[in-house]
């Protein structure tokens, strides 16, 4: 007798896939990840089509005459070498487009490259390590078929947000445009998406090679450290000759004379980097393909030493967890402050030999006295508040982490009253962000020393970046007493009003009391000395009273899970 | 005997959401009681309002006699705690991890601690993210047992355990109901539950519609009997005795379901010539299923 082990096959009831499904939606791995990204595309498109809508329309009205398109010029190629090593390529900058590509240009590549970066490391390898990936994998599909979904649906909203930023760009010379040279031509606007979308796919296409190896992290951390290194060397090889060959094996070398919004073209370039582009990224489909699905190689880091593991109690716990964010936006508000104020002087004397220009940034600025070295990088480095409470949101954001992500159930179920947890894990907060403040104060001083100009007024007037990283936290931390999943987005909010009110009031000469809403315009001038007791009263009370507002709120509510 | 856990009227509601209504438990000291209920049933909300991480809409819960909201660090002092679904920091190793929350506790017998890894089999070097599940329940386990609470609140301890941890898992709680400590377990894994349980109570819906020894809850099942007669037997003559249903008569044979006392029927089957009896217990399961195939009180 023998059996038939052959299962009989089943008949499954046939269920129609609409076509728009296939293509958004729940009918494909694509339409999937295309649903997945429709958040990225708002943010980028936003920020990318938005800010060189709003950058186009604003420069042709700050800077309206002839006289003062040449001054630009000027300062542009008498910038000390420190400002100029962080900005792109002057070429017409004298034109819209030119001074767009000059002092936007690496922005807009830097936030694209970013974002292709964390998409393309984390589309596969970090769904891989969540274990979600495995459910798709044991579908009808190959592994092949789902990379190569997942990459075009990444590839299709890229090129959804640089069609929309080369549309901006274009619209916004036609309506705001003042001077004849001012338009930007299509070939122009597509020229400079494309050498931002290529580019960034070299970045992305690193991190997609290399997450399945080394899993998303990693791989996200070593192509971040590649595309700003690769800036840096880039901008400062003409000053540092030993950059050259280092800053030759990354993209901004390649394309440095592909400026197409200044009116200069280089399309060999941008195919050679479109090859390297499609190499990396065939190469890292193929990866994924031949590697094990979710392994990856873990690279050994020294163990940190015994101090700094955070294991005494909340307070060293939550400080010895958030420094490594604290060090990450130092270094980057570091790098920024060191160039700001190493470039101060130089500017300054550019406005000081220029009364139009000085003029016209004294309309924008009345405030700020930017002959001088010191109020120039006081606004400057007004800049970086809005910096410096993101950094906040991030760090109230990993504080929130302990209760958001499950482990503040353990943790209580131990002698620790909620409200000691709070505010011992608030106070670790606040450690690091002491530590982010001193870092760079030491990158602004060395900045100012670098300039031959007065250090320790700058690195003591650092102070204020702290105080209002605290003070937000404050807020972030009163807000997590209540509900600790909107602790962080609270403080983004919070951030991003504020820098609102602090472009706008003046601007559109809003009435005072609107500008005096803001902490920010109560943190006075102490980058020149000039500091404002309210305000720094202010930051210390939020500071304080956020805190203890959150141990409060978390003695009275339910912890969540 | 002292009561560990006391609860009464423990209600918790989640706005329009059931949580737990009329709770009313009473763990005693030196026993496994076992919390039984499928997924949803509000074992975990208990055990939530048992440790004051969150609060009853009414009623109240004690342990260890303190009310739960009034001093909630003097009862944690005294428990170890496994959640059923738990993250711990992704980036310190389970040694780090084990060492920080025995320091959250002012320290641990290291000797002891040593002994729960080796036992569990765990590698204390590894961070906690490159642990598979398994490891990860080891290092919440290790964390839960390591000060030698009095009271061990555990949700769901073997998820993910293979079966020679979870021997060690059950002789380890053992030994701490032999020291006198309690354990709170609750689980849906009945078949340890009625291995390792002194009592358990089912909860349903939020409610709770049982609660009882564990050999106690088996009587409340019916019993499978099956008699094996020299000749004919008249089926009529069993199907009269309270208690006894589904009798099925085939040749010689009778099978029948008993629920209850089983007395009448080994008296009424000594009236006839008896070739054999069996009588199976029924398990905690089909006990457990009995009372879930019952419509909602």
């Amino acid at each position: 007798m023998t059996a038939d082990a052959t299962p009989a096959r089943m008949r499954m009831p046939a269920r129609h896939v609409r076509p728009w499904s296939r293509v958004y939606g729940l009918g494909s791995i694509y339409a999937k990840t295309m649903r997945d990204s429709r958040l990225s595309f708002i943010v980028m498109a936003g920020l990318l089509g938005g800010v060189m809508f709003v950058v186009g329309a604003a420069i042709p009205q700050v800077f309206a005459s002839s006289s003062a398109r040449e001054d630009i010029v000027r300062m542009a190629h008498d910038l000390g070498s420190v400002a100029a090593g962080v900005a792109g390529k002057p070429v017409n900058v004298g034109t819209l487009g030119g001074y767009i590509s000059w002092k936007y240009g690496p922005v807009f590549l830097i936030i694209a490259s970013l974002w292709s970066i964390l998409a393309l490391s984390s589309t596969l390898a970090g769904e891989a390590q969540r274990g979600s990936l495995e459910f798709v994998a044991v579908s009808p599909f190959g592994k092949r078929r789902i990379a190569f979904e997942k990459l075009a649906a990444h590839l299709t909203v890229m090129t959804l947000v640089l069609v929309i930023m080369a549309f901006a760009g274009w619209l916004t010379a036609a309506l705001f445009g003042k001077l004849p040279e001012d338009a930007i031509p299509p070939q122009a606007a597509v020229g400079f998406a494309l050498w931002i979308g290529l580019v960034a796919l070299v970045f992305g296409g690193l991190a997609l090679v290399l997450s399945p190896f080394i899993g998303r992290g990693p791989a996200a951390g070593i192509a971040g450290a590649a595309l700003f290194a690769g800036w840096i060397l880039n901008g400062y090889a003409a000053t540092v000759p030993a950059f050259r060959i280092p800053a030759d094996l990354t993209p901004w070398a390649w394309t440095n004379n592909h400026v197409p919004l200044g009116g200069e073209y280089d399309w060999g370039s941008l195919a050679f980097t479109a090859v390297i582009a499609i190499v990396l990224l065939a190469v890292g489909l193929e990866a994924f393909v031949r590697r094990d699905l979710g392994a990856s190689m873990s690279i050994r880091t020294p163990n940190t030493p015994r101090a700094l593991r955070g294991l005494g109690g909340p307070l060293s716990r939550s400080f010895s967890e958030r420094l490594p964010v604290a060090i990450s936006w130092a270094i980057g508000l570091g790098i920024f402050g060191l160039a700001m104020a190493g470039a101060s002087r130089s500017l300054a004397d550019s406005f000081g030999n220029s009364p139009d220009l000085q003029k016209t940034f004294d309309t924008i600025f009345p405030n700020f006295n930017v002959a001088t070295a010191g109020g120039l990088l006081q606004l400057l480095i007004s800049l970086a508040f809005i910096v410096v409470g993101f950094a906040a949101s991030t760090l109230v954001s990993g504080w929130a982490s302990d209760e958001s992500s499950g482990r503040l159930e353990m943790l209580l179920s131990t002698p620790l009253a909620r409200s000691r947890w709070a505010i011992s894990s608030g106070l670790g907060v606040y450690g690091a962000i002491v530590v982010m403040t001193v870092i760079m104060a030491v990158a602004i001083g060395i900045g100012a020393m670098s300039a031959g100009s007065d250090a320790i007024t700058p690195m003591v007037g650092t102070t204020t970046l702290g105080l209002y990283a605290a003070a937000l936290a404050g807020v972030g931390f009163a807000v997590g007493g209540w509900r600790t999943s909107v602790a962080a987005e609270s403080v983004a909010l919070l951030v991003v009003v504020m820098y609102l009110i602090d472009l706008i009031v003046p601007a559109l000469q809003l009435p005072d009391w609107i500008h005096q809403l803001a902490l920010t315009a109560h943190l006075g001038q102490p980058m020149v000395g000039v500091w404002d007791p309210a305000g720094v009263v202010a930051c210390i009370a939020l500071a304080a009273g956020g805190l203890l507002i959150g141990g409060w709120g978390m003695r009275s509510r339910d912890v969540a899970r | 005997m002292v009561a560990i856990i006391e609860t009464e009227k423990l209600t918790k509601s989640y706005g329009s959401h059931r949580g737990i209504v009329d709770v009313d438990l009473v763990v005693e000291q030196g026993e496994v009681f076992g919390f039984l209920g499928p997924n949803g049933a509000g074992k975990t909300t208990t055990i939530r309002v048992l440790l004051d991480l969150i609060r009853p809409t009414s009623g109240k819960a004690s342990v260890f006699g303190i009310e739960t909201t009034v001093d909630p660090v003097a009862i944690h002092r005294r428990i170890g705690y496994l959640p059923g679904e738990f993250t711990l920091y992704d980036r310190m190793t389970g040694g780090d991890t084990l060492e920080y929350f025995a320091n959250l506790r002012g320290g641990v017998d290291l000797a002891y601690q040593a002994s729960l890894i080796e036992r569990f089999d765990l590698d204390p070097s590894r961070k906690f993210k490159e642990y598979s599940k398994g490891n990860k329940q080891k290092v919440g386990l290790v964390a839960a047992l390591q000060h030698k609470p009095d009271l061990l609140v555990l949700d769901e301890p073997t998820a993910g355990l293979d079966p020679l941890v979870q021997q060690t898992f059950f002789a380890v709680l053992r030994e701490a109901v032999g020291e006198g400590r309690t354990v709170f377990l609750s689980s849906h894994v009945l078949s340890e539950a009625e291995k390792s349980c002194d009592r358990v109570a089912i909860i349903r819906e939020g409610r709770i519609v049982m609660v009882d020894r564990v050999d106690a809850l088996r009587d409340l099942a019916a019993h499978q009997v099956e008699l094996r007669f020299v000749g004919p037997v008249q089926a009529a003559e069993f199907e009269k005795i309270p208690g006894v249903t589904g009798v099925v008569a085939e040749d010689h044979v009778l099978r029948m379901h008993v629920t209850g006392p089983i007395a009448p029927v080994v008296k009424a089957a000594a009236r006839f010539e008896l070739a054999d009896f069996v009588s199976r217990e029924p398990s905690l399961e089909e006990t457990f299923l009995a009372q879930y195939s019952e419509p909602a009180r």
